[in-house]
């Protein structure tokens, strides 16, 4: 199957890391930790090392990678779309937010 | 094989490197101890900076440097170099200085510009002391030894998604198995562990060491708040936005893997040695300037990076640090196969080959254990062949008074 590859570091992640170089439109190849591939459409070009939406996100919902958390949503997230600063945003160390959200 | 061929030292500890130090014991001695140092062939010479206007703690700081400098396995032998044998601060004094550096068994002297009555005359005393230091320590042999005499301190940095996803893991697993042989590790970076700490906090089987590392995470936590900045300005630094990393969280996650899986025995402050072997977090500012210098005091032998480089210029970019370990030599490593093409001069080891054929962590790791163990017995790192030395910081966070 032709592609380009992301790794998901764990199934209940909802973002997978592109290890090649990705335009708009690419088919892209999501290796999961069982070793199935699933198959999902660029929105955004994205290149090696970024992260890729594998499931709808909510505006305010939580990023899920290494089956942790690293950020929330700043914006509402379609599959395919690239994932980075200007749609999600870390929680920790805000020193510029009045009130710090709980995990 | 699980061994290599180290300098046995008579306090048991084992060295990988047998340098001639000269440690500068207060700042007015500075020029003394360098124009010394740079007599001697191969001699690497430790200077501070400035002591004065600083408080206790901050000095005490300076001073674990310069004894756990001088204490380390690497070092064959020490000059300690000051203004006069009192006076000064306490901590540095350097009888005292010399003494407990003299129970590693090594040899230890002592250059003191008042006695020899002036700076002219000091140097020249200086240079010969240190001659005769040199071949004193050139009587040492490399025997063969288990790797578990190592002790290992480890770094990541310039990280981009390869670090998480491959670099740092397969680093962990090295460290792990120096563990399991009775060795010493140590990881650190207390920023970069924000978002992580819970899953670092579960590998203290002490509750107390557990209470100081998770004390350790909130305070740097409350400094960045209190910053008034979006810490994302801050860490994650440029180049790992730059490379695709978004969060400090994400950054921390991919990060604390290189630590490995075992048991935590206890948090360490910066350039503090540990009294038993085992893996310890050092509670320390992430910045390699100052880190590694740290991990030296502590006793380490060998530095790995372990870098993601995504970020750096695409033809022949350079590493970030030459020789910041001081007596330590840096062993870089990267997990990410494209920073190894554009960086194969200056970097040891490719852990990203596994991004292009699938290899997992784990089986990677056996190659990097073997590049250690080479390392440890005498092969030059690339970056220790340059005859260049970044300057160093103490990591302090005193007031400058």
């Amino acid at each position: 199957m032709e592609g380009r590859k992301a790794i998901l570091l764990h199934e209940k992640d909802n973002v997978a890391n592109l290890i090649e170089d990705a335009e708009t439109g690419d088919t892209i190849l999501i290796i999961k930790p069982s070793g199935e591939i699933g198959i999902i459409q660029a929105l955004d070009s994205i290149p090696f090392g970024f992260k890729i939406a594998v499931r709808e996100i909510k505006k305010g919902e939580w990023l899920l990678k290494y089956g942790q958390t690293i950020g929330l949503a700043s914006k509402a997230i379609s599959i395919g779309d690239m994932v980075h600063v200007h749609n999600i945003e870390g929680i920790r160390g805000r020193g510029d937010r009045q009130e710090e959200k709980n995990e | 094989m699980n061994e290599i061929h180290g300098f046995v030292r008579s306090d048991g500890s084992v060295g990988i490197r047998n340098h001639i130090l000269v440690i500068s014991a207060t700042r007015t001695v500075n020029v003394l101890a360098a124009l010394v140092a740079r007599n001697i062939r191969g001699a690497k010479c430790f200077i501070a900076g400035d002591e004065d206007g600083r408080c206790k703690q901050d000095r005490e700081t300076i001073a674990r440097v310069m004894f756990g400098l001088g204490k380390n396995s690497n070092v064959g032998a020490v000059l300690v170099v000051s203004n006069k044998i009192d006076g000064g601060y306490p901590e540095f004094n350097p009888n005292y200085m010399a003494e407990e550096i003299a129970k590693s068994g090594k040899p230890v002297d002592v250059l003191i510009l008042e006695k020899e009555g002036g700076f002219y005359n000091a140097l020249g005393e200086g240079i010969k002391k240190a001659r005769r230091l040199s071949v004193k320590s050139s009587h040492a042999r490399r025997e063969l030894v288990d790797f578990g005499s190592l002790v290992l301190g480890v770094k990541c940095g310039m990280s981009d998604a390869t670090s998480g996803i491959i670099g740092n893991p397969t680093l962990g697993f090295v460290v792990d198995r120096l563990i399991e042989r009775g060795g010493t590790a140590f990881f650190s970076e207390t920023t970069e562990v924000i978002g992580a700490e819970h899953i670092v906090a579960q590998r203290f089987p002490s509750d107390v060491e557990r209470e100081r590392f998770l004390s350790a995470v909130t305070m740097v936590d409350e400094e960045a708040k209190r910053t008034g900045e979006d810490i994302r300005t801050i860490n994650p630094i440029p180049a790992n936005i730059e490379a695709g990393l978004s969060t400090l969280e994400e950054k921390s996650l991919g990060a604390i893997s290189k630590s490995g899986s075992k048991p935590i025995s206890g948090v360490l402050k910066y350039a503090e040695r540990p009294k038993n072997p085992g893996l310890y977090f050092v509670d320390s500012w992430m910045s390699s300037t100052s880190l590694f210098l740290g991990y030296a005091a502590s006793g380490a032998n060998l530095i790995i990076f372990q870098m993601g480089g995504q970020g750096l210029p695409p033809q022949e970019p350079i590493v970030p640090s030459i020789s910041t370990g001081f007596v330590a030599p840096i062993l870089y490593v990267t997990g990410n196969p494209r920073t190894y093409e554009k960086a194969s001069s200056e970097i040891d080891f490719n852990s990203g080959r596994g991004i292009v054929s699938g290899e997992k962590p784990e089986d990677i790791a056996e190659d990097l254990f073997e590049t250690i163990l080479e390392t440890s017995s005498g092969t030059l790192t690339k970056a220790e062949t340059l005859d260049y030395q970044d300057p160093v910081e103490v990591y302090l966070t005193g007031p400058c008074l």
